[in-house]
């Protein structure tokens, strides 16, 4: 758009027409008041607070609906504009409680900073004021509605960013009530935000209620590391502690929302069942100790079990939630022992057949898309951030459509849900792929396929779309096609000029790609190292039951005659049984390191507090251990310079040569699709209390159709690998799809 | 008297498509249809007749027709108002119930001018006779081949809707009321962007009140000139007037524009049985109340009304005689206000109720002296601070009120006790 030149207070200013005057004044740092406007949010104007005079008009206006245009005059500052909002403001109290010293929200609420700016220190106001009976609306958000200044910020949030129109403005004139239109409360995966976006005291942080006051806590910048997208946060501390956790702006990540996984996750690290000192077990039976003495211990066990030829016994796991200086060191550790046995993905079962996917479309691009295919996901429990921009893309008017084993609840408009038994889904994917193929290709498997028409109709809109993506879900990382799944995505990108965005695995897993914690050249896959029943295992924080995809077999690994380390920030009850030392680790946000996104953006975070007790940060575990070992290369400063290390080091990426398979194998039984509940994706989530009362932290089924659980032998009431059964129709045949809480043991 | 929206009130069946065709109407939606007229001339004949809103704003019809972007692609909308109401008013009723088809014809030659091929009738929920009539009328406009897609054989297509409302004051603010027909809670939108541009589902859309429209057809039937000459200068043409309160014979009249008040005021009789006149609200409940004097001195027309300090609003009349407690009066009309603002905005929500609250309080007896101020100054906080005109509405009795009788309100406030009734 244009420029123009408008005037504000005699200072003329640049401006773009059409835009709003607020944004306007925003970016001269001219102060206008304002609550119901929000920069990410659509315009109310119903507050009044940000009246200015704009010369000609014959009312005051609200700034923040006002377009700006050539010539314009305005005045921020006049007796006409302070006569206004001093009387904004009075009306704004006089049903307000004013019960700032008992507010969660006192010394961060935007109408106490404005009250002290533009209102006035008396009120006339004698009459009895409004009170507003409160709902409970959940674990995470607490209500005072009697301090509710109908802003609409919470209301606009649910329709315009949580895709959930839960809150709402029931009644009218002075018994307008902003309150929940259900029950059951507030269910939105993205809910922290409205207690960010309540500028009073109205919603507030309920497992953080009545502890601080916010001016008693620092606030350090992290990244929240559950998902793919790494948020950016301030963790709130106090003496110590974390004890909140906000969005930070970040247009490129995360917006200015977070996750309610991200916002509260923060709980767990205050748990009971924190790892706190260095162990080691002596005849069975373990035994607290010091570091060094723990560390003497290692180092003296792995000699004793590996001879200087048998490096190759040795090997390293990693769960996904290490920083990316954790994988590097970890991994660097190992190959300079000699060992090539390192890995991370634990949770598939044939690591042969594992997916390889490239992401080449960036999350600020994702919002811009005009066609989306979603394969295998479900996007908004996943990676609530990733579906927040996909939600924006639809409300632009893209399309997506999704081949999943279920229904699942979108927070957009779905264009086709096609639910399909995960053994077509590689045939479904083929035959998008033929019709996507513009001249008649010599591919082979494609030649006895013939395109359904939703497949059809699929491959046009890729082929029509200008900005399509196709992304690539959780459920299909154990699909035994799944590497013919992905090679037939990445087929049909190019046939089509799509982009691709592997959400498969997550948390912090492409930093562990990226610090190459893989098995290199002769190395054992995590399986293989299971299977292969080595001397000694080096563990980082790993829980075998959550975190494996047959903790048996892994169980049955780490038993006698092997010497196990593990760094854990968590106490396991597996781990103490199969381990011989016990290393107390930091976990979130009492670590420096970094976080590598879906975009490939590195996001290097401090620590906010230090590591609770007599734990320390694994890379300095590592980097200490590394010289113990006598191990050449490991004299670090500080954790930036293995960043750069890890980040600069050469990687060569082996090429794809495993064959495509397309053929539906209808014979092959019944497909077990397990996905951990959103809030018990890694350890510390599984001890953030509030976040578990939560509906999405309740999920626990076990999904089939009828004729699948006949073939099972379970019915409703029942439980399957430990999980309740629920038996719908919706779920496609011959596939049992399981949301836990809990691990399901031995998912061979 | 009687000679545009009232024309046939005297006659049997008044209502019914026979009379209406019979005094001629739907000429002028024929000539339409068979291509006589442009809307160019249809604009510029509104505009001589100088026309203005009949709903309380009194914005020049003629204009509003001609902002339409007309040209611009995709579906647009006219709108007709029949949410009546104010208090004070009731004239849109009765033309609905007495002569709908004029409100149908009217609606659409602007779907005409306009280019838009829908409307919507809003109609106000508790008007069921009203509704019934229309839609009864909309039925025969039908069945004659009137209304529907290429009417006639043209390419002129215009479907007429009745939208019920429910029961809501704030729905006849305009874009609260669009907001209604689109299913969604009465709220009005904040302006820019208008309704010409983004109106009824976003698309470019005319709202007028049902007397607007109903002046359409007798205006393009005979002359924009001969409507204006009806009235006087900056008020053309005939209006209705709803005459009710402390009068022997309250009624709707329509009569010339600039008919002074006091021969209004004998048509309805005049005053009730021993009753002095002592207070008028010229144009409805909003709009500022006069004294005796200042109303017995005043012409009924935009500029008179002006005059003697108050506005033509919606032509709702309300005469009050020498029994009148102003205070327990203002007091109603206050509770009114605060019973009816949708809660939206700011000033308007806190204001309203923190006005009816300080009256009630002075009602029962606990005034004192600081609340005549008070009342000044939180009037004056909600004027012109709001996103529509409820709030000003809210605002003004009070001030002309409090102008105008101060003297009883202060008696109330020492005595704890009406000084009219004791």
């Amino acid at each position: 758009m244009a420029d123009i030149e408008i005037e504000i207070d005699g200072n003329v200013v640049t401006a773009q027409a059409g835009e709003m005057l607020i944004s306007v004044t925003d970016r001269e740092g001219i102060s206008v008041p304002r609550f119901c406007y929000h920069k990410k949010l659509s315009v109310a104007a119903s507050c009044r607070m940000c009246l200015v005079d704009v010369e000609g008009a014959p009312k005051p206006q609200t700034a923040c609906s006002t377009p700006v245009n050539e010539g314009m005059k305005v005045h921020t500052q006049n007796a006409k504009v302070k006569a206004s909002q001093k009387a904004v403001m009075e009306f704004l109290l006089v049903n307000h409680p004013l019960d700032c010293p008992i507010c969660d929200q006192g010394g961060e609420c935007e109408l106490q900073d404005v009250a002290m700016t533009y209102g006035s220190d008396m009120s006339y106001f004698s009459e009895g004021k409004r009170v507003v009976v409160d709902n409970d609306i959940g674990p995470l958000i607490h209500t005072d509605m009697t301090r509710c200044i109908h802003c609409t910020r919470c209301v606009r949030f649910g329709n315009e960013i949580g895709g959930i129109a839960e809150m709402g403005g029931t009644g009218r004139g002075e018994d307008l009530k902003i309150e929940p239109f259900l029950q059951e409360g507030i269910t939105s995966e993205l809910s922290g935000n409205m207690i960010d976006v309540c500028p009073v005291g109205a919603l507030t942080s309920k497992p953080f209620r009545y502890a601080l006051r916010t001016w008693q806590m620092n606030a350090t910048p992290s990244i929240a590391r559950h998902d793919l997208v790494g948020s950016n946060v301030f963790a709130q501390t106090y003496k110590g502690k974390v004890r909140r956790v906000v969005a930070k702006d970040n247009d490129n990540v995360n917006e200015t929302w977070i996750s309610d996984r991200d916002r509260f996750s923060y709980e767990g690290l205050s748990h009971e069942n924190r790892l706190l000192k260095p162990q080691i077990k002596l005849n069975g039976k373990w035994k607290e100790v010091q570091w060094n003495e723990a560390l003497e211990f290692t180092v003296r066990g792995l000699a004793n079990q590996v001879s200087d030829n048998q490096a190759n016994e040795i090997g390293a796991l990693a769960s996904n939630t290490a920083t990316l200086e954790e994988f590097y060191l970890l991994q660097k550790i190992l190959r300079e022992m000699g060992s090539e046995n390192i890995d991370h993905r634990l949770d598939i079962k044939d690591l042969e057949n594992s997916i390889t996917l490239d992401s080449n479309i960036k999350l600020t691009e994702l919002e811009s898309i005009d066609y989306g295919l979603i394969i295998g996901s479900n996007p908004r429990l996943e990676q609530p951030m990733i579906n927040h921009r996909l939600r924006k893309a639809v409300l632009a008017g893209a399309d997506i459509d999704v081949v999943n084993v279920m229904p699942f609840d979108f927070n957009y408009r779905i264009n086709s849900e096609n639910i399909i038994s995960p053994y077509q889904t590689a045939t479904i994917l083929a035959e998008i792929s033929k019709s996507v193929l513009k001249s008649v290709h010599a591919k082979n498997y494609l030649s006895n396929v013939s395109a359904r028409d939703s497949a059809q109709s699929i491959a046009n809109r890729l082929l029509t779309a200008d900005n399509s993506v196709i992304i690539l879900g959780e459920h299909i990382i154990n699909n035994p096609q799944a590497i013919s799944i992905a090679k037939l995505i990445s087929e049909i990108a190019q046939q089509t000029n799509s982009a691709t965005l592997n959400i498969s695995a997550t948390s912090n897993s492409i930093a562990a790609e990226m610090a190459n914690f893989v098995p290199g050249q002769g190395g054992l896959d995590a399986n293989a190292m299971l299977a292969a029943k080595l001397k000694a295992y080096i563990l980082l924080d790993i829980y075998p039951e959550y975190d494996f995809h047959n903790s048996v077999k892994a169980l049955e690994a780490f038993g006698n005659n092997t010497f196990v380390v593990s760094m854990n920030s968590f106490k396991d009850k597996v781990i103490s049984q199969c381990s011989d030392v016990m290393l107390p680790i930091a976990s979130f946000y009492e670590t420096s390191g970094s976080h590598v996104n879906i975009d490939g953006k590195v996001q290097s975070f401090a620590a906010a507090v230090s590591a609770p007790s007599e734990s320390k940060p694994a890379w300095k575990v590592l980097k200490v251990l590394a010289d113990l070992l006598k191990l050449q290369g490991f004299h670090y400063e500080d954790s930036t310079q293995i960043t750069s290390e890890a980040v600069n080091q050469n990687r060569q990426k082996a090429t794809d040569e495993r064959p495509v398979s397309v053929i539906a194998e209808a014979k092959r039984g019944i497909d077990v699709i397990y996905q951990k509940s959103p809030y018990a994706t890694d350890v510390l989530l599984r001890h953030a209390s509030a976040l578990h009362a939560t509906k999405i932290g309740q999920v626990h089924l076990a999904s089939m159709n009828k004729s699948t659980a006949e073939k099972l032998q379970v019915e409703r009431g029942k439980k399957y690998l430990g999980v309740p059964v629920m038996v719908t129709e919706s779920v496609a045949n011959d596939c049992v799809f399981i949301n836990a809480r809990h691990p399901i043991g031995g998912k061979s | 008297m009687n000679e545009v929206c009232f024309k046939n009130l005297n006659k049997e069946e008044c209502h019914s498509l026979k009379v209406y065709r019979e005094s001629g109407g739907y000429k002028v939606w024929h000539k339409i249809l068979q291509g006589e007229i442009t809307p160019e001339e249809i604009i510029d004949e509104l505009k001589t007749s100088g026309l203005r809103g009949r709903g309380g704003a009194g914005f020049p019809t003629g204009l509003k027709w001609s902002f339409m972007p007309r040209q611009s692609d995709g579906q647009k909308y006219v709108v007709c108002n029949s949410d009546e109401g104010e208090p004070g008013t009731c004239k849109d009723r009765d033309i609905l119930r007495y002569n709908p088809h004029a409100v149908i014809e009217g609606m659409a030659i602007g779907g005409f001018v306009m280019n838009a091929s829908v409307g919507y009738n809003y109609i106000r929920g508790e008007f069921m006779e009203p509704f019934k009539r229309f839609e009864g009328a909309l039925k025969e406009a039908y069945d004659a081949g009137l209304l529907g897609k290429n009417i006639n054989g043209s390419s002129i297509s215009f479907d007429l809707y009745t939208h019920l409302g429910a029961g809501a004051y704030i729905c006849g603010e305009e874009t609260a009321l669009l907001e209604s027909i689109e299913g969604k809670k009465g709220q009005p939108r904040f302006k820019p962007p208008f309704p010409a541009n983004v109106g009824l589902f976003g698309k470019p859309t005319t709202i007028n009140n049902t007397e607007s429209f109903a002046s359409v057809p007798e205006i393009l039937a005979n002359g924009g000139q001969r409507f204006a000459d009806l009235g006087v200068e900056n008020s053309g043409g005939c209006k209705l007037f709803s005459v009710s309160g402390h009068v022997a014979k309250p009624a709707n009249f329509e009569i010339p524009m600039g008919t002074p008040f006091k021969d209004l005021l004998e048509m309805a009789g005049g005053m009730r049985k021993g009753g002095k006149l002592k207070a008028v609200i010229p144009g409805g409940s909003s709009t500022p109340v006069l004294t005796a004097e200042a109303a017995m001195a005043m012409t009924m027309d935009y500029d008179g009304i002006e005059v003697a300090g108050s506005m033509l609003g919606a032509g709702s009349v309300i005469v009050m005689d020498d029994s009148t407690c102003m205070v327990e009066t203002l007091t109603r009309l206050a509770h009114f206000y605060y019973d009816e603002s949708c809660g939206q905005c700011t000033p308007c929500r806190e204001g309203t109720g923190w006005l009816y609250r300080v009256l009630k309080r002075m009602t029962d007896g606990d005034g004192v002296p600081e609340d005549i101020d008070l009342l000044l100054s939180v009037q004056d906080k909600i004027m012109g601070n709001t996103i529509c005109a409820l709030g000003d509405a809210a605002a003004m009795p009070v001030e002309s009120f409090l102008r105008n009788f101060r003297s009883e309100f202060e008696y109330y406030i020492e005595h704890g006790r009406s000084m009219i009734k004791g």
